[in-house]
């Protein structure tokens, strides 16, 4: 394999990492490829791109909060200057910071100068939300941004993970709600995966979007009032969605599992492995069914 | 290196087992020198075969593998045909068709459906091995519905002590759920859309060592028998424990459905109310 496709391969396997276990993929990884210098210039887009799908969070320096890493958070410097280097917004402190996509550290604080006409309602959504992360999660971090690009639009980020490496799982939420002040509508993604590998590897992921009509009475309410209504419509549909993941697993268990295999045969009882050798499975069988449990003989 | 292929494992180990596959071919693109290892050790989703000589299904994974062709239990025929593939001794091959027989009629006690195949095969110090397949999928019978796979793979060693046989059993069951949902509420609330997927899946890998009698040839069907039962009994139980229950808790540990600063406050108001009755 060309070092081209082994680089490429090496970044398939990292942007498939489960939650929490990027460390542990790149360290096989570097052992599977084992040419470091190789691996150090080619993985780092790799990185970033986990990075900002899977909303890594950061310690916001100089302050005692984190904020989420993803497209939204990325300052649009609209400079071409490649020296210039990449910068991350924390719209909560109001602080812009340059970030480590390998180390996940911040540094270089910088104050950040928001768009003066769109915070008000930003603010009013990021408190609300963080009433919300308070309610419903044990360990959660929200942002809520103001478009950079998108005059009077909104996006609300949440992201809550565990990482239980000694009893071998991990499991992490994210919700991304866009809310969009000018056509009215709250356009929302929910992401759930779960990893359990204790000798196995079992994993549940989970898509699901959403469309929401904002109603009348939300738009023409005050900001605060607005983002309070907004995180309770959020609640309600991801409270309904958290339920309904509950149906679905009932359904699988009950309908799929049952019938894709017996926890016993119709007779109720264990074969009787005399009975069975040397029956040759044949027409006989359906007019005699059961007849090789022990239960019958 | 020992530690490469542990490495690989690890990784498979952590990768989503709905992509296994692409995952193993990619592998043995990087090191191709480990190719038999890989495939020697990491479980993959039985392929279904049709035997061209019966008409039956069979099922195909890397035991029952000479070079590109596989050799259907039905008809002992390699497919691509094979000149010289490698097949069972006489005496074997007896017991490998019993065998199939055997665990054909338990297939469908318990799966009511699905495909099943043994493969036995010599080893060189006089025991034999082998390995029983079983597999079922079910197709959604409406859009609503989940979809479903059960792949079981038994590898057991034999080795006969006398008028004793000790056999060492490796299973793996691989279970693979999905379900999509879409909906466009039509209760009042307009302009509501929902779109969703969820899939559940992998695979749980367990070992177990037993002494059993031996009567004669036909013994080691029996043994094996209640050997793979026991462990498919125990291997449901658990996959039904970790797939519905223990991911479902995990879900709950990350988000919780009850407000959960009401039960903070209710918390307080009773730690007040019992220093209070206390004083």
């Amino acid at each position: 394999m060309e070092s081209h496709e082994r680089i490429q391969a090496a970044c398939d396997f990292l942007l498939q990492s489960p939650p929490g276990e990027i460390n542990d993929v790149l360290n096989d990884v570097r052992n599977i490829i084992s040419d470091d210098e190789l691996l150090q210039e080619g993985i780092v887009p790799a990185l970033k791109r986990y990075n900002l799908a899977q909303f890594i969070t950061v310690d916001v320096p100089e302050t005692n909060h984190q904020s989420i890493i993803s497209e939204a958070a990325r300052l649009s410097t609209g400079s071409e200057d490649e020296e210039s280097q990449e910068r991350w917004l924390d719209p909560r402190s109001k602080k812009s910071f340059v970030f480590d996509h390998i180390a996940l550290e911040a540094s270089d604080p910088q104050p950040f100068e928001p768009n003066e006409d769109f915070e008000t309602f930003r603010v009013a959504l990021e408190k609300a939300s963080l009433n919300y992360l308070l309610a419903h999660f044990h360990d959660g971090v929200s942002s809520a941004f103001s478009n950079q690009t998108t005059p009077n639009q909104f996006i609300l980020q949440v992201v809550a993970n565990k990482y239980n490496p000694t009893n071998f799982w991990s499991g992490r939420w994210r919700s991304e709600y866009i809310v969009d002040l000018n056509d009215h509508t709250i356009k929302g993604t929910i992401l759930v995966n779960v990893h359990y590998y204790e000798q196995g590897n079992v994993q549940l992921s989970t898509t699901h979007s959403i469309s929401i009509a904002l109603p009348p009475a939300i738009v023409t309410a005050s900001p605060e009032s607005a983002g309070t209504k907004i995180l309770a419509l959020i609640e309600t549909e991801e409270g309904k969605y958290q339920n309904s993941l509950n149906d679905t697993y009932h359904e699988m268990s009950e309908k799929t599992f049952k019938s894709l295999r017996r926890a016993l045969p119709m007779t109720r009882s264990k074969l009787d492995w005399e009975k069975v050798l040397g029956y040759k499975l044949g027409a006989e069988l359906s007019s005699s069914k059961g007849a090789f449990t022990s239960g019958f003989s | 290196m020992a530690d490469l292929v542990d490495s690989m494992l690890d990784l498979m180990r952590r990768l989503p087992p709905t992509r296994t596959e692409e995952n193993v071919a990619s592998l043995i693109g990087i090191c191709p020198d480990y190719a038999d290892d890989l495939l020697g050790s990491v479980d993959q989703p039985l392929q279904l075969k049709t035997d061209r000589a019966t008409g039956k299904e069979y099922l195909a994974c890397d035991y029952n593998r000479d070079g590109e062709s596989y050799r259907s239990p039905w008809s002992n025929e390699y497919d691509p045909p094979l000149e010289d593939g490698t097949v069972p001794t006489p005496k074997l091959r007896k017991l490998e068709i019993a065998a199939n027989d055997a665990f054909d009629t338990y297939r469908e006690m318990y799966y009511e459906g699905g495909v099943s195949s043994v493969y036995l095969w010599d080893l060189d110090d006089g025991g034999f091995a082998g390995v029983v397949l079983l597999k079922k999928t079910m197709a959604p019978s409406a859009s609503s519905e989940p979809s479903g796979s059960w792949d079981s793979i038994h590898v057991f060693e034999t080795a006969e002590r006398g008028r004793q046989a000790h056999y060492k059993l490796t299973s793996t069951v691989m279970l693979q759920l999905t379900m999509k949902k879409k909906d466009n509420e039509a209760d009042g609330k307009e302009g509501w859309k929902r779109d969703g997927e969820v899939t559940l899946g992998g695979s749980m890998t367990r070992q177990t060592e037993q002494d059993w009698p031996i009567h004669d040839s036909s013994s080691h069907i029996t043994n094996t028998g209640k050997m793979i039962e026991e462990m498919e009994i125990k291997m449901r139980n658990l996959l039904q424990e970790v797939y519905f229950g223990k991911t479902r808790d995990i879900i709950y540990d990350l988000r919780s459905l009850d407000d959960l600063e009401k039960t903070r406050r209710q918390r307080e108001l009773q730690k007040e109310l019992v220093g209070f009755i206390k004083r």
